[in-house]
């Protein structure tokens, strides 16, 4: 890899740097426990000043632990797969194999999804050519370097391949998807409408993640106690910030189920001073002067429209809690916008649900409670259900897919001794 | 006295000072307290407006600054019904923006005194800009947009805002078959002739100037000998932009095609939204505010407002309507601040350029819902 990032240009560069990763996918095989070691190194080489700036990186170096990444390939690729050795499955014997090379479209907003994706390909000892964001690639590059540290023999970075092209290069685009045996894409219903559509062969499998939106919710038992409230509202606010709330895993609205002598504004007062502390510790850097149209615009819309509607917000654009009624999920505005709705039963929000919602974070004190609405939410289109403050955590399977099992192929030899 | 007439009688009194000649420290004195009453107005009289404000971070009583003061952002205006502070019954005329295809144009709704006192600040800041003569007005545009209409679009409001200044008005477009406009070249260089050596006005849409008039002109290599002309133009870049071309070779191409000398062509910056208030370029190609508006620059992030030399979100503050809430208004373009009362050309208060519109918000996340299915995609707007 002379460059980390190589800026693109050529139809032709892609399909030669796709050639070389399938000759190093070929020429040496590389079993998943290689793998978690060189992960877990470079884990560690991230955890130094340089490198913790980078939004996300605290949660990488966690993904890339042994600890993380393990449980997922035995769960993923069965119990011997880490040595790369055959398991008996009946009178057969089952193998995972890479499918070979794999072309990552990550989305643009996710700082560390570059990362996040490959890693997945790579436990299944396939190559990458990796089209990476232009608003990424110094971060990109700053995370390679670490992985380069940690990889003299090359064993991974031989595997990889970073390229930087302009979004519009729809030649680019085709030659990479040409090139590739699978995809992983991430993004929003545009990006991975185009992606999806590019000419890849007949054999490639292409995986899909995003586009999406999550919602939280708590039972009155939760929210309306004074002593559990503030510890929710910090974990919701933490939920909000991440990834500006452009992801698919950040709640975009939270339904609270009404209790007759719960007092809501209660509640709302303590969201608020979460959001200001967590504004506090985690203050915007830079916005799109966009995003901060839209957030005004929410903001007016939302109180002008219903003189009963009511909202809480700084004179800047930190954060915004907007409070209503109902059981639909409000238009999203991203940006640190929550809407928070008083509804009366849960059940009945969950059932408006089309499928769009990836993660219901909830917050529910009675157990048979939550199962009933985590096996609503499920048969709903919900395809992850996690407590409030751990919606963003990132595991398998995601949007209802296994990571790694998609990317490798399960050889079957039946032995002919037999 | 209601307060609606002691508000008018405000307004009144600040369209009869001469619009630059303010100085800051006045003009806020002057301006605060008129737009916290005509706040307290609108509350009054509409019970969204009054939760919105009743929001506010800050209790706008209270507050010493135009800045702090409640302000709503531009596409609240493309609400249907329009945000209106007076009954139906009292609309004369609905005004829209000149949406591009595809968008909702915003929509304001005028009684006959905001109406009024529309065409009057218009008068007022033209005048400082071209001077009190009536003079031939050459309009470059079909005389559809001449007409008095219930419901007028942005050109349309803009070209009769100027026709206070004509002695006779020419429109120099015509529709051909096909529904389109096209020039009229020989109407055209009939009035070349005839004006030859008059002051003349002209006004039309920037793209429309550039696709109608100069680029038939250049391409037939026709000249108009018209070295006295004053050309007004507006409504934004964002088409000439799409076809690469700057905005300094429009003003050769305009100037050329006329006869006249480059600093005879004015930009001028305004919006439905902020209607009565227009922003021509100086002398030294900076924008100015007249004494009854002001105008913010906030910084994105913060919204706090921006130091001279530096960019963002324009805010358009007017203390003319009373029968729409658009006082204050957060826009979706951008500004640089250039400097408070300190341009050359003696217009007194903050001067700032024109920098573009914030894109919208580019939304790259796995988070983004926004686009229907089946709705076709541009390929540029989507990896």
């Amino acid at each position: 890899m002379s460059d980390l990032v190589e800026t693109v240009d050529s139809p032709q560069r892609l399909a030669c740097a796709a050639q070389q990763l399938r000759e190093a996918v070929q020429q040496c095989e590389i079993v998943p426990q290689v793998v978690l070691e060189l992960f877990e190194q470079w884990a560690a080489a991230l955890d130094e000043p340089e490198s913790r700036e980078v939004p996300g990186v605290t949660f990488l170096r966690l993904w890339l632990r042994r600890s993380t990444l393990e449980p997922l390939v035995l769960r993923e690729l069965g119990s011997d797969s880490l040595d790369g050795n055959w398991r008996e499955d009946g009178r057969a014997r089952l193998r995972a194999f890479p499918l070979g090379v794999i072309g990552h479209w990550p989305a643009g907003n996710i700082e560390i999804q570059p990362f996040l994706s490959l890693t997945c390909a790579l436990l299944g000892g396939n190559g990458c050519l990796v089209r990476v964001p232009d608003k990424l690639a110094d971060i990109t590059r700053r995370v390679m370097k670490k992985l380069q540290q940690v990889d003299p023999g090359n064993l991974l970075t031989d595997r990889i391949f970073m390229a930087s092209f302009d979004h519009s290069r729809m030649d680019l685009h085709e030659a990479m998807a040409r090139s590739v045996d699978g995809a992983m894409i991430w993004g929003g219903a545009e990006a991975v409408s185009k992606v999806r559509a590019l000419p890849f062969p007949h054999w490639a499998r292409v995986v899909v993640f995003g586009p999406r939106l999550s919602v939280a919710a708590m039972d009155a038992s939760a929210w309306s106690d004074c002593n559990q409230r503030s510890s929710w509202c910090r974990r919701i606010a933490r939920d909000v910030w991440q990834f500006e709330q452009q992801a698919c895993s950040s709640p975009q609205a939270l339904f609270l189920e009404r209790q007759n002598g719960c007092d809501p504004d209660q509640f709302t007062q303590s969201l608020r001073q979460a959001f200001e502390e967590e504004n506090r510790l985690h203050p915007r850097q830079q916005i799109e002067p966009g995003l901060t149209s839209a957030i005004c615009h929410a903001r007016a819309s939302w109180l002008l429209s219903d003189a009963a509607h009511r909202g809480s917000f700084p004179l800047s654009p930190d954060w915004t809690i907007l409070v209503g009624e109902g059981a639909d999920i409000p238009k999203p505005t991203q940006g640190r916008t929550l809407n928070v709705l008083l509804v009366d039963d849960l059940l009945e929000v969950i059932s408006r649900f089309d499928g769009t919602v990836q993660t219901l974070g909830l917050a529910v004190n009675d157990a048979h409670r939550e199962e009933a609405l985590a096996r609503a939410a499920g048969r709903h289109g919900v395809d992850r259900v996690a407590r409030l403050g751990r919606m963003h955590v990132f595991g398998s399977p995601w949007d209802g897919v296994d990571l790694v099992r998609p990317m490798v192929r399960l050889v079957r030899h039946v032995r002919s001794q037999d | 006295m209601s307060d609606l007439a002691e508000i008018e009688q405000s307004v009144e009194s600040l369209l009869t000072v001469p619009p630059y000649a303010l100085p800051p420290g006045q003009r806020y004195e002057t301006l605060l307290p008129l737009l916290k009453k005509e706040l307290t107005y609108a509350c009054d009289r509409n019970p969204g407006f009054r939760n919105y404000v009743e929001h506010w971070p800050v209790d706008f009583q209270s507050v010493d600054r135009i800045a702090d003061l409640p302000y709503l952002p531009v596409g609240i205006f493309k609400a249907n019904p329009p945000l209106s502070l007076v009954g139906a019954d009292q609309v004369k005329r609905t005004l829209a923006s000149s949406a591009t295809t595809g968008q909702v144009p915003s929509r304001i709704v005028l009684d006959t005194a905001t109406s009024k006192r529309m065409t009057k600040s218009v008068i007022t800041i033209i005048k400082d800009f071209i001077g009190v003569a009536r003079r031939p007005y050459l309009v470059i545009d079909t005389t559809e947009n001449l007409r008095a209409q219930a419901e007028l679009g942005a050109r349309g409001a803009a070209i009769q805002g100027l026709a206070s200044f004509a002695s006779e008005v020419v429109c120099c477009l015509h529709h051909n078959q096909g529904a389109d406009s096209c020039l009229d070249t020989e109407k055209l260089l009939r009035c070349a002739t005839k004006w030859k050596n008059c002051e003349i006005l002209a006004y039309g849409f920037t793209y429309v100037i550039w696709t109608q008039l100069v680029q038939p002109l250049l391409r037939q290599s026709i000249t108009l000998d018209m070295p006295n002309i004053r050309v007004l133009h507006s409504g934004g870049w964002k088409r000439l932009e799409e076809e690469s071309v700057s905005r300094e070779a429009f003003i050769r191409g305009v100037a050329t095609v006329f006869g006249c000398s480059e600093d005879r062509i004015f930009d001028f910056y305004g919006m439905v939204e902020n209607i009565g208030v227009i922003y021509p370029d100086c002398q030294y190609g900076n924008k100015h505010v007249p004494a009854f508006a002001e105008v913010i620059v906030r910084n994105p992030c913060t919204l706090a407002p921006v130091e001279a030399g530096e960019r963002g979100l324009i805010q358009v503050c007017s203390v003319l309507p009373t029968s729409f809430p658009g006082f204050l208004v957060l826009t979706e373009d951008m500004a640089e601040v250039i400097d408070c009362d300190e341009c050359p050309c003696g217009r007194r208060g903050i001067s700032f350029r024109f920098a573009g519109r914030a894109p919208k918000a580019e939304v790259r996340g796995c988070g983004n819902l926004e686009t229907a299915r089946h709705q076709h995609v541009s390929w540029s707007s989507a990896v």
